[in-house]
């Protein structure tokens, strides 16, 4: 560690102003401050809040559920990026689908659905779209990428979000958040500084130790001055204007929506939808999807976690039924869910 | 509920064992089988090691070999760990119909080729041919009978407080050369697997120290699940040190895009050794000289907090702890 690293540390160390609660929205975070002991050596006046920001974690009950009827009622192929096989649905996750002769395929890139699609012409495929500003982007190419290819049997289930009214909606759960410098990347800074002028202050942060520290010391020395807030510590990767190409895709596919989030309920225009040129790849539409409820374990309380109002092992269902082998909700299935950073790390 | 077999269970982690101990153990346990990567039995005066491993990658070749290296790799180095000279080998063969027999001769002649370099000798083999779809392409199980001769007590439950942990050489290089060569993420680098056989380098290694404690070949799961597998058996924790672990710059460029933690990706060439903090050094300076392992370093110390646990002395000067490693990182890597 330099020495500029070394006093951010000491001062985090020492910090003996009044109690802060700083959230790290974003599930990478969490994972990273976890990684290096971060909290571990936070003065006790500072605690650290995990927040909404994991697709996995704040994706429903009922989403599974609708794959699992895409998979077995409408005999689709259903490719999804991993973390996803293992969330609990009301009656099955994907991967006990699988196991139940369900075809579920897991991809990298939403293109290689795309091919999936062009290689089994006889069978509906469905890309199970989830995240933030930086996954969605991908989705948005497939999308295009099927229809200039002409692949009819190719759709997106779409459950992606967009995180500047969710901060408005977090607010009060917290007086500063770390921002999550990947999704920055794409989506700019023009709309934090909006955010600090409706009093939401808040960071962007980048994922080393160094950045983590330093992200963390400025957010603390900023809170001292009891004033709205709002720096780029993240400058190496995310310009104030953000990455044109991907938000141009996105406005050329996508039409905001509201969305529902697990634990935080509705938040208007907190999601997005394919526009009407592009309505032919939404799966609930194309392939007549019920609006399934799911029905999450009543005890679970990965909404609240979510919204910071509680700990993960400050839940009935942590440690005993809920872990990482046997997951109830989905902040224990992602790696960069609260509940599993929680148990993986936290044993000692 | 009716349970089924996921890929989890092959993992090699936590659910790998959880199946052993309810399926396997429940008809199969006798004082004979052990945790460790190779049985050690008496015939007569002679202590034998006898193992077996059935190897499934895919795809079945890979930058720094093909399944046949791997599949006698696997087994001599299970014999090694034991601290077993390999003498035996047995082979079979499982292959799809339509499987190229200009493929299937390659892969022989890498067998012919790590074997003689083990110093092992086919003597037995059995073919059997399945249906198109039947398989995937060929998967090959080995079974390898070694003799001990050395006076070696080298188990996973031998771990001591004040243990000094060992890595042959960097690590994760066989799990990235296996994602490399899926081709599924479009990333081309040319991180070659760490597939070798070891016996050369465990007999390096007992010639200067008759007091290492265990050695393990870290495959499945990598370094971190081998470490904890040790902790458990010794009751005993392990406190490792971040920045002392060799991790190769593609490697660790490679973890940092996929997000994923190279002390979880599988190596086919790389032992961890525990052994007496005074027998560490002529270790290492032996390990240096050796052709598989130029980049050996001590990574930790076992000691009496944490038992079952591994700890991390993290960059930032604070504790952690290793997650211990569960479910499925990536399938059908050996």
């Amino acid at each position: 560690m330099n020495e500029k690293l070394i006093e951010a540390k000491n001062y985090l160390e020492t910090y003996d102003g009044r109690p802060l609660r700083i959230m790290e929205v974003c599930g990478t975070h969490t994972h990273e401050i976890f990684r290096l002991g971060i909290r571990k050596i936070l003065s006790e006046k500072i605690k650290l809040i995990s927040g909404p920001g994991c697709p996995v974690c704040v994706t429903g009950v009922g989403y599974i559920d609708k794959a699992v009827f895409l998979a077995f009622e409408r005999n689709a192929i259903i490719c999804t990026f991993g973390d996803l096989i293992r969330v609990p649905g009301t009656e099955m996750s994907l991967g006990e689908a699988k196991a139940k002769g369900a075809d579920v395929r897991m991809v990298y890139t939403q293109s290689d659905a795309v091919n999936i699609a062009k290689e089994n012409p006889d069978k509906q495929v469905v890309f199970l779209s989830v995240g933030f500003e930086t996954t969605t982007p991908g989705a948005c190419l497939a999308v295009k990428k099927a229809k200039n290819e002409n692949v009819g049997n190719f759709s997106l289930l779409m459950s992606n979000k967009t995180m500047p009214n969710a901060y408005e909606a977090l607010k009060n759960s917290a007086d500063a958040f770390l921002y999550p410098g990947h999704v920055n990347a794409i989506t700019g800074t023009a709309t934090l500084e909006k955010l600090k002028n409706e009093g939401v202050s808040g960071v962007v942060t980048g994922f080393t130790a160094g950045e983590l520290l330093t992200a963390l010391s400025v957010t603390v020395k900023n809170l001292q001055k009891d004033e709205p807030f709002f720096e780029n510590c993240y400058p190496r990767v995310v310009r104030p204007e953000g990455n044109i190409k991907a938000q141009k895709l996105m406005s050329e596919t996508l039409i905001p929506c509201d969305a529902e989030w697990r634990g935080l309920g509705i938040i208007p225009g907190s999601g997005v939808k394919l526009n009407d040129s592009y309505s032919e790849f939404d799966a609930e539409k194309k392939l007549s999807v019920p609006d399934i409820k799911g029905r999450p374990n009543p005890a679970c309380r990965c909404g609240d976690i979510l919204r910071g109002g509680c700990l993960p092992n400050e839940c009935p269902l942590y440690g005993k039924i809920c872990n990482p082998l046997h997951p109830v909700g989905a902040c224990m299935v992602s790696s960069e869910g609260a509940c599993s950073a929680y148990y993986k790390y936290s044993q000692i | 509920m009716e349970e089924f077999i996921t890929l989890n269970h092959g993992a090699g982690g936590k659910q790998t064992s959880e199946l052993i101990d309810k399926v396997f153990k429940k008809h199969f346990e006798n004082p004979c089988l052990t945790s460790d990567d190779a049985s050690v039995l008496s015939v007569g005066n002679e202590k034998i090691a006898f193992t077996t491993d059935g190897f499934i990658v895919s795809p079945y070749k890979f930058n720094g070999g093909n399944i046949g290296k791997l599949s006698i790799c696997g087994t001599v180095n299970d014999l090694a760990c034991m601290g077993a000279e390999p003498l035996y080998i047995a082979t079979a063969f499982v292959i799809e119909e339509g499987f190229p027999i200009s493929e299937l001769e390659e892969i022989t002649s890498y067998m012919e080729k790590t074997a003689a370099e083990a110093g092992i000798k086919f003597a037995a083999g059995d073919t059997k041919v399945a249906g198109k779809g039947q398989v995937d392409k060929i998967f090959i199980t080995t079974t390898g009978i070694g003799r001990i001769t050395q006076r070696v007590n080298l188990s996973g439950a031998n771990a001591k407080p004040g243990d000094k942990v060992i890595v042959t050489r960097d690590i994760g290089r066989h799990g990235s050369a296996i994602l490399i060569a899926r081709n599924e993420f479009g990333i081309d680098s040319d991180i070659k697997s760490d597939c070798a056989p070891l016996w050369g380098t465990v007999k390096d290694m007992l010639s200067v120290s008759e007091n290492i404690h265990t050695i393990r070949d870290s495959t499945r799961g990598g370094v971190g699940t081998v470490l904890y597998e040790i902790a458990g058996q010794s009751n005993a924790g392990i406190v490792l040190d971040e920045d002392k672990i060799p991790v190769d710059g593609k490697v660790s460029g490679l973890c940092g895009m996929l997000g994923l933690n190279p002390l979880y990706l599988a190596c086919e060439g790389t032992l961890v050794v525990i052994c007496p903090p005074e027998d560490a050094d002529k270790l290492i300076e032996t390990l240096h000289k050796g052709e598989y392992s130029e980049n050996a370093a001590v990574i930790g110390e076992v000691v009496s907090d944490y038992p079952g646990k591994v700890i991390m002395n993290t960059e930032i000067g604070s504790q952690t702890l290793l997650p211990e490693p569960q479910g499925e990182l990536l399938p059908r890597i050996c």
